[in-house]
């Protein structure tokens, strides 16, 4: 049975929409806001004992001996786990490329500082972490290798023996005719660019609950999980058990970003549970610990990128020359952020050729993961600057380069060089209403009154595509295999006509049970609150990916209207049955099965899910007595990659544009960000004010990421960031708040026309920053292009220029 | 290093008086949380930086993580499971309005957030938005990017202004 998905919200079966599209108030916050959501950490199960983990404080060493008698003796610990017991009871992490995983405590040698050497498993965690102090772990140290060069160097030391070299990865893709394009420039504009490592931070780090039953050997992992299944499946893969005998049970996540969902975290308790004789072994990592060696750590790069461009502003060729520290190993699947490019790897413009040279590298930093954007906010930062290197080149206007090179509604569907196809966009109009908005012209004028008085102040006009609803292929040339993403929705009506949907994914901020709740009631003609959102266990939940990747929004709205529709389907047979007609003469109108010609006639949705369970003897021969209905959905056309990693990827692709102003000052090298606007393109916005606050809490990341946040690290690898006293989150005194506004064009391929929009802003922020901060410094003929751009560095740009 | 000696203490709790026997080391976020059992008290980084913990005590807002359980002996200590009305049920107005202001996203940071308003508003029934900023600077949000969060504490110092005039 073939399943149409309603393309635009006009499609639902309700005279009007009453929540899709509408501003409502979320489903999820009461509890939230009570204080009553059940956080990991809210919930305690009987017996249970706490976990904490020793870890190790060098970079690189050999584990010569660990001695845990004296941890072991100590009243309250019920076991400790040491790389013997893992090294018998597990595998190291699956990874793609494959080979570069660790076990989940060291076995042999440690690789990165904050990586677990042993754990215990006491009555609380006060008494854990008595524990570990008695724990004595004897190390070889060995030369740490602290960057990208030092471990491509001949002599360097291996960090994984078995693969002979610390290159994960080196590749080149070339797409269409660079070398001619370049040759046949008029400028070639060419600059380096080095972006310093950045992470997730969710407010609320990673938690598990892990239960080992003996007696079948199979485990229970409770916990804030944003991908379920995924890390129950990676799990059955690490802990040696079958598949179908790992549960994870999502709990509502504080934040995510990305990097929920501590894999070592998991095997650890789960191995503790396991020696403890099944107890329940609850770990919360601590913030610490999430600094050191959580699993949102981002994008630690050396840049060397060029633009072809023509002497009329036409660019027609891109370079990017990438080294990417991954770190210590690829556990955390960094590499995925170096492959997500390729979906929008020439942004918003007609590129008709690209280069894209890959190094991925293995050092003792911590091992890099997903984070917001997951790869291509870098990437923009060094597109969007060479853009303006090259509008400075030629004197033109930033804004009217942008233009020029953009690509036009009337190309759309378009494919990139890279090969992934974008579904719609308008960019000019989303540009001419952003420089509206801002009074473009107004900014500049008061710019150049400004300088003359003396003031450093920059203007960043930047645009982007977010790429939205991924699918593995876009991941192909890092390793990942497949195609689709599937993702389920359960309708299930009960005897009194109550909606319950169920979900493989639990609450992360994002509002997508309100998403689900919204699309379904105005499906079904029901009250948003008179929805029930429901989140499975992964074990009985339909397929599922969760968070990620831009995507959960359109994929469960996706689910949604497939299950309505199949269930339609179903109800329409009950009546027809009842009223002596045929299916096709019944139709669903705002929460009514009625007649087509005679719409006065009908059943309400009660009456039917009540026949269906209550009363079998009037149902159609044969029918089953359900009113459920469970759609998978995934986006459809993907392809398989070509050798060059071509593929249609990401379905839908998202535009904004930032316009920024920015003062400089000349003593300190502190930016201000004085005003900052927005207006951006998602399609149809399904929820007004979580595609506000995803772009809202974007911007502040970007900004952290421009100005502010940093993984720190020394030249022997230590890490110089363990609290958020060295880690800069912005706070509200340093987040700008942005005026924005939209313009919509739906997509033609997606549910009801609504693009991947969640990751947002970060795609943009930290590069139209960043060149809001070189516009400022442009008359004294200097730039910076290494983030964040912080009072220090910028101060020094300052005193290059003044050395003249 | 070795075990302690417990130490008895007195905490009153949103109204409710406990008596407890506990460790001289335990946080009083961990008392109120574990002890307890109020898990509306979120812990985000416990080194006093990012006030996801922030509760009242006697009135005034503290990070309950650097405080110990037995520092607040003898002390009111109000947290967000305070906030609703204990006969109604009714949410209190500061969180009514962090739900129609959207002044949350994974709801994590947001007890800590409602408790600073509570301390603001008690003092300064009409704050600007300097105000604000100054009084929540010390609570951190990953997810809101702050600007909701200032709409909210906006809505809920007007109704709370509405509400007394009534
Ligand atoms: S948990 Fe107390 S300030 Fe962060
Ligand atoms: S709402 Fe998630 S940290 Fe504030």
């Amino acid at each position: 049975m073939a399943i149409k998905i309603p393309a635009l919200p006009e499609q639902l079966p309700t005279a009007q929409p009453r929540f899709v599209g509408r501003e409502v108030q979320r489903v999820e916050d009461p509890g939230l806001v009570s204080g009553t959501a059940e956080f990991i950490d809210n919930l305690a199960l009987p017996g249970m004992l706490h976990c904490a983990i020793l870890r190790s404080p060098h970079p690189h060493a050999r584990v010569v001996g660990v001695d845990t008698r004296a941890a072991e003796a100590l009243p309250g610990v019920l076991a400790v786990l040491t790389g013997e017991d893992v090294r018998r009871w597990s595998n190291p992490a699956y990874t793609a490329p494959e080979g570069w995983g660790a076990y989940c405590i060291a076995v042999d040698k440690v690789r990165f500082v904050g990586e677990p050497v042993a754990a215990v498993a006491a009555v609380n965690r006060y008494v854990a972490e008595d524990a570990l102090e008695l724990i004595r772990v004897d190390y070889d140290v060995l030369k740490p290798v602290p960057t990208p060069a030092v471990a491509m160097a001949p002599d360097a030391p291996v960090l994984f023996e078995e693969r002979g070299s610390n290159v994960i990865q080196s590749r080149v893709y070339n797409w269409g005719d660079v070398d001619r394009v370049f040759a046949e420039a008029d400028h070639v504009v060419q600059n380096t660019f080095r972006w310093n490592r950045v992470g997730a931070n969710p407010t609320e780090t990673f938690g598990c609950i892990c239960q080992w039953d003996i007696s079948d050997d199979s485990l229970t992992c409770h916990g804030a999980y944003q991908t379920p299944r995924f890390w129950a499946m990676a799990r059955a893969l690490a802990l040696n058990l079958p598949t179908n005998k790992v549960r994870v049970i999502p709990h509502p996540m504080g934040g995510g970003f990305g990097g929920k969902g501590g894999p070592r975290g998991t095997d650890i308790a789960a191995l503790l549970s396991r020696k403890s004789g099944g107890r329940p072994v609850k770990y919360i990592e601590d913030r610490m610990e999430y600094l050191l060696a959580g699993f949102g750590q981002s994008w630690d790069r050396y840049y060397d990128a060029a633009l072809a461009v023509k002497a009329d502003g036409t660019v027609t060729g891109l370079k990017v020359k990438l080294i990417d520290d991954q770190g210590a190993g690829t556990e955390g699947w960094g590499t995925i952020s170096v492959a997500k490019p390729l979906a929008a790897f020439t942004g918003a413009y007609r590129i008709e050729a690209a280069q894209y040279d890959t190094v991925l590298v293995a050092t003792n930093r911590a091992p890099t993961g997903p984070y917001r954007g997951y790869g291509p906010p870098p990437h923009f930062l060094v597109l969007e600057s060479l853009m303006d290197m090259a509008a400075r080149r030629l004197g033109m206007d930033p804004a009217e380069l942008r233009r020029r090179n953009y690509i036009r509604p009337d190309q759309f569907p378009y494919t990139i060089p890279s090969g992934n196809e974008y579904d719609s966009g308008n960019y000019e109009a989303v540009l001419d209403k952003v420089l509206a908005m801002s009074d473009y012209r107004g900014l500049r004028e008061s710019q150049a009154r400004w300088r003359a008085d003396g003031r450093l102040i920059g203007i960043g006009v930047v645009s982007t595509v977010e790429p939205g609803v991924f699918d593995w292929n876009a991941y192909a040339t890092v390793g990942v295999q497949g195609i689709g993403v599937p993702e389920g929705a359960k309708v299930a009506f009960d005897m009194l006509g109550n909606l319950t949907v169920v979900v493989g994914f639990n609450l992360q901020g994002q509002g997508q049970f309100t998403v689900a709740a919204q699309v379904a009631a105005d499906y079904w003609g029901l009250d948003l609150g008179a929805v029930k959102v429901a989140s499975a266990p992964t074990d009985i939940g339909p397929p599922s990916f969760g968070q990620g990747g831009s995507r959960l929004g359109v994929a469960i709205t996706g689910a949604v209207l497939g299950a309505s529709e199949k269930l339609k389907a179903i109800f329409c047979q009950v009546v027809a049955h009842l009223m002596q007609t045929t299916p096709d003469q019944v139709e669903l109108m705002d929460g009514r099965l009625r007649l087509k010609a005679n719409p006065q006639v009908g059943m309400s949705l009660a009456e039917v899910a009540g026949t269906m369970l209550g009363r079998s003897d009037l149902l159609p021969p044969g029918m089953e007595p359900c009113p459920e209905a469970t759609f998978v959905w995934t986006a459809e056309g993907r392809t398989m990659p070509d050798d060059q990693g071509r593929c249609r990827s990401y379905l839908t692709a998202a535009n904004a544009t930032h316009v920024v102003m920015v003062e400089v000052d000349r003593d300190t090298g502190r930016t201000d960000i004085l005003k900052y606007f927005i207006v951006d393109d998602c399609g149809t916005r399904l929820n007004l004010a979580n595609v506000e606050g995803q772009l809202q809490g974007a911007l502040a990341q970007g900004v952290g990421a421009a100005l502010y946040e940093e993984y720190v690290y020394n030249d022997e690898a230590q890490p110089l960031v363990t609290t958020f006293v060295d880690y800069l989150m912005p706070t509200i005194h340093e987040v700008p708040m942005a005026t924005k506004d939209f313009v919509v064009t739906p997509s033609p391929v997606a549910p009801l026309g609504a693009k991947g929009c969640g990751e947002g802003a970060i795609h943009t922020t930290p590069a139209a920053v960043l060149c809001a901060i070189n516009d400022a410094l442009a008359p004294l003929g200097v730039e910076i292009t290494e983030t964040p751009a912080s009072p220090h560095r910028v101060w020094k740009t300052l005193r290059r220029a003044r050395a003249g | 290093m070795a075990m302690s000696t417990k130490q008895g203490i007195c905490i009153t709790v949103n109204g409710v008086r406990h008596e407890r026997e506990v460790e001289p080391r335990l946080t009083l976020a961990d008392f109120l949380r574990h002890e307890l059992a109020l898990g509306g008290t979120h812990v985000g980084c416990e080194h006093g930086i990012c006030g996801v913990c922030t509760v009242l005590i006697d009135g005034r807002s503290a990070r309950s993580c650097l405080a110990l359980a037995v520092q607040a002996d003898g002390c009111q200590v109000t947290t967000v499971e305070g906030l609703r009305d204990r006969t109604t049920g009714h949410l209190h107005p500061i969180q009514q309005a962090f739900v129609e202001a959207h002044g949350l996203q994974c709801g994590f940071c947001t007890p800590g957030f409602m408790m600073t308003t509570l301390e603001l508003l008690a003092e300064n029934a009409e704050p600007s938005d300097e105000a604000i900023k100054e009084a929540l600077g010390g609570n951190l949000c990953r997810c809101t990017g702050y600007e909701s969060i200032i709409a909210s504490v906006r809505l809920a110092a007007q109704r709370l202004r509405e509400q007394k005039r009534t």
